[in-house]
């Protein structure tokens, strides 16, 4: 991030006009009450103030990398006591040393410089302290703005992900082609139509109240997931199989809901839909360190010329779990020995 | 009518054959005799049996419903049968004679049975009506996304992407692409209307080429024009091919 005195040219005239005041004060308080003549507190407090100005700047550097993110409490306090001191020091060694070299002649002055330098140590150490705070006050307020305009964008993007799944789930091709199946079965196998005209409902039913809700439990979105299964496995029978490997500590944790089905349905379009040969679907779910991870695989045949539309579902569970995560790398794809593999990352 | 028509039922789910095979019970005329779950199946079957009529499904694995008609010599009446209502118009195009969204009633069913009876019963009052209403209807021309081709009992299928550029060859056109080079009976003219423009133009009368694969166009003699591909090829291109090429490149 670049210092926002730098980039905001009104918090940059703020900065220049507070030290301006500060220089101001300075000049009169060795001039009036410090009996410095004029022309060598002038010198003193330009120099001085000026290199504290330049140094200010710099201290955003250290506050940015010390975050509460990254580091302990105790180990940034201990980072910004050993920066406040060197800082300090090189301010006081630096201004000592122009000062004392511009204003040689001046033997009262140079009585008062040597005398002062605990004084400044302990001034630079409060600017250093007052600088350092207020910068932790712009980043907590930018970071707060931010995460303002992320929730909005998440917002934004559960609608239009419902909007999207909506016209995935209830793909008329799907749907059709499960109301062919009922409509045959209805015939040769009145129980097994009433059946699948059940779960057809509930599948339905639930991929049009879901979405309010953002999480959902890994065993809720396995439910949910099976009943497309189960329509899609009446209708193709035994051209796949679907196998479940979950750790038992998997179950409760809580995942955005609907990323799983897209996956199925991925699984299914590409995998059966486009294969003669039988496909495996797995869903494994275990838990690591520190992620749950999920992994929907399926074989596919290499053979097969893709159609069209790959990876919109997929690029929007990604969008999803990094908004919901504000993480990058929660999703990845892995394509080898024919199997196809969708990894999801949820972090603990 | 004393010899039994004979049908074969294409589609990659069981369930959707069988209702189509309850629907056919009470035809006594009618004989089943093939059920296909897949394209490959299907080819080699019908130019087996040479059945009379087909029911067949659109969306199947490897090779869909139409991509299996342009592989077959002579294609016998078909119904397509599918979920999807957007193929309507092609279906006409290949002369269908009739389109049952899935799911269809009995009735339904049974009116396009008549349609196919009344068809083979008289062989020379052709699908004329239908022709001619396709055409009246307005055409979305949906580009073609991959090309089917028979190589002996070979079928090959190249996504359009992979196509460098096409030769017209009499009756004929030489596809090539990076993999080799595949005769397919077509005209160019089709593939001129099929291929989307947007990446694939015809430079000369005979000669299309893929743009993403056009890498300079070289001045050959006085206002003739070659154009060099990616894999050094050089194809000749007319005047015509060179004013487009121009539009494009602006």
């Amino acid at each position: 991030m670049i210092n926002p005195f730098v980039k905001n040219k009104k918090l940059f005239t703020i900065y220049l006009i507070t030290w301006f005041s500060i220089f101001l004060l300075h000049t009169i308080i060795l001039n009036w009450f410090l009996s410095i003549n004029i022309n060598s507190a002038l010198i003193d407090s330009i120099i001085f103030n000026g290199l504290y100005l330049l140094l200010g700047i710099s201290i955003w550097y250290p506050v940015n990398y010390n975050t509460l993110d990254i580091y302990s409490t105790s180990k940034i306090f201990i980072n910004h006591i050993a920066a406040a001191f060197i800082s300090t020091g090189f301010w006081i060694i630096a201004g000592f040393y122009l000062t004392k070299n511009i204003l040689i002649e001046d033997k009262i002055y140079i009585v008062f410089l040597n005398k002062s330098l605990v004084w400044r140590l302990i001034i630079g150490i409060m600017y250093y302290s007052i600088i350092t705070a207020i910068d932790y006050v712009i980043i907590y307020y930018n970071n707060f703005q931010e995460k303002l305009i992320r929730e909005a964008e998440l917002k934004a993007l559960i609608k239009e992900a419902e909007l999207k799944s909506l016209k995935y789930q209830i793909n008329p091709h799907f749907i059709f082609n499960s109301l062919n199946s009922i409509n045959a079965l209805i015939i040769n196998n009145p129980q097994k139509a009433q059946e699948m005209t059940v779960k057809l409902s509930s599948f339905l039913r639930n991929t049009l109240s879901k979405n309010e809700h953002q999480k959902n439990k890994l065993e809720d979105e396995i439910n949910y997931s099976k009943l497309y299964l189960d329509i899609e496995k009446i209708r193709f029978e035994d051209k796949f199989d679907f196998i479940e490997e979950i750790d038992p500590e998997c179950k409760n944790v809580m995942i955005p809901s609907m990323i799983l089905q897209p996956l199925f349905e991925n699984a299914i379009k590409h995998g059966v839909y486009e294969s003669l040969e039988k496909i495996i679907i797995k869903l494994k779910c275990l838990k690591t360190d520190e992620y749950f991870k999920i992994i929907v695989e399926n074989n596919y045949d290499p053979e097969a010329v893709p159609r069209r539309g790959e990876g919109i579902g997929i690029k929007n569970i990604q969008n999803r779990l990094k908004l919901i995560y504000n993480q990058d790398n929660l999703l990845s794809v892995e394509k080898s020995n024919n199997i196809f593999r969708v990894n999801i990352y949820i972090p603990i | 009518m004393n010899k039994k028509i004979k049908v074969i039922i294409v589609d990659d789910e069981k369930l959707a054959r069988d209702i189509i095979k309850t629907y056919l019970a009470k035809y006594d005329t009618i004989q089943i005799v093939a059920e296909c779950s897949n394209g490959f199946e299907a080819l080699k079957q019908i130019n087996e049996l040479k059945p009379d009529l087909i029911f067949l499904d659109i969306q199947m694995p490897k090779i869909s419903g139409f991509e299996m008609l342009e592989l077959l010599e002579d294609p016998p009446i078909i119904i397509f049968t599918t979920a999807f209502d957007n193929y309507a118009i092609k279906a006409f195009e290949v002369n269908a004679i009739d389109y049952l969204l899935k799911p269809f009633s009995e009735e339904r069913f049974d009116d396009s049975i008549q349609k196919a009876m009344n068809l083979l019963n008289n062989k020379n009052e052709s699908n004329k009506k239908l022709e001619a209403l396709s055409r009246t209807l307005e055409q979305k021309v949906e580009f073609l996304e991959r090309v089917v081709i028979k190589q002996n009992q070979k079928i090959i299928i190249i996504p359009v992407s992979e196509i460098k550029f096409i030769e017209a060859q009499d009756d004929y056109v030489m596809i090539y692409t990076s993999k080799g080079n595949y005769l397919k009976e077509k005209t160019m003219k089709y593939f001129e209307e099929y291929l989307n423009p947007q990446n694939f133009i015809r430079i000369h009368r005979s000669y299309i080429a893929n743009i993403s694969c056009i890498k300079q166009i070289e001045l050959y003699e006085k206002e003739s024009y070659k154009i060099i591909l990616d894999d050094s090829t050089k194809l000749p291109v007319s005047k015509t091919g060179f004013q487009k090429i121009k539009e494009l490149i602006r």
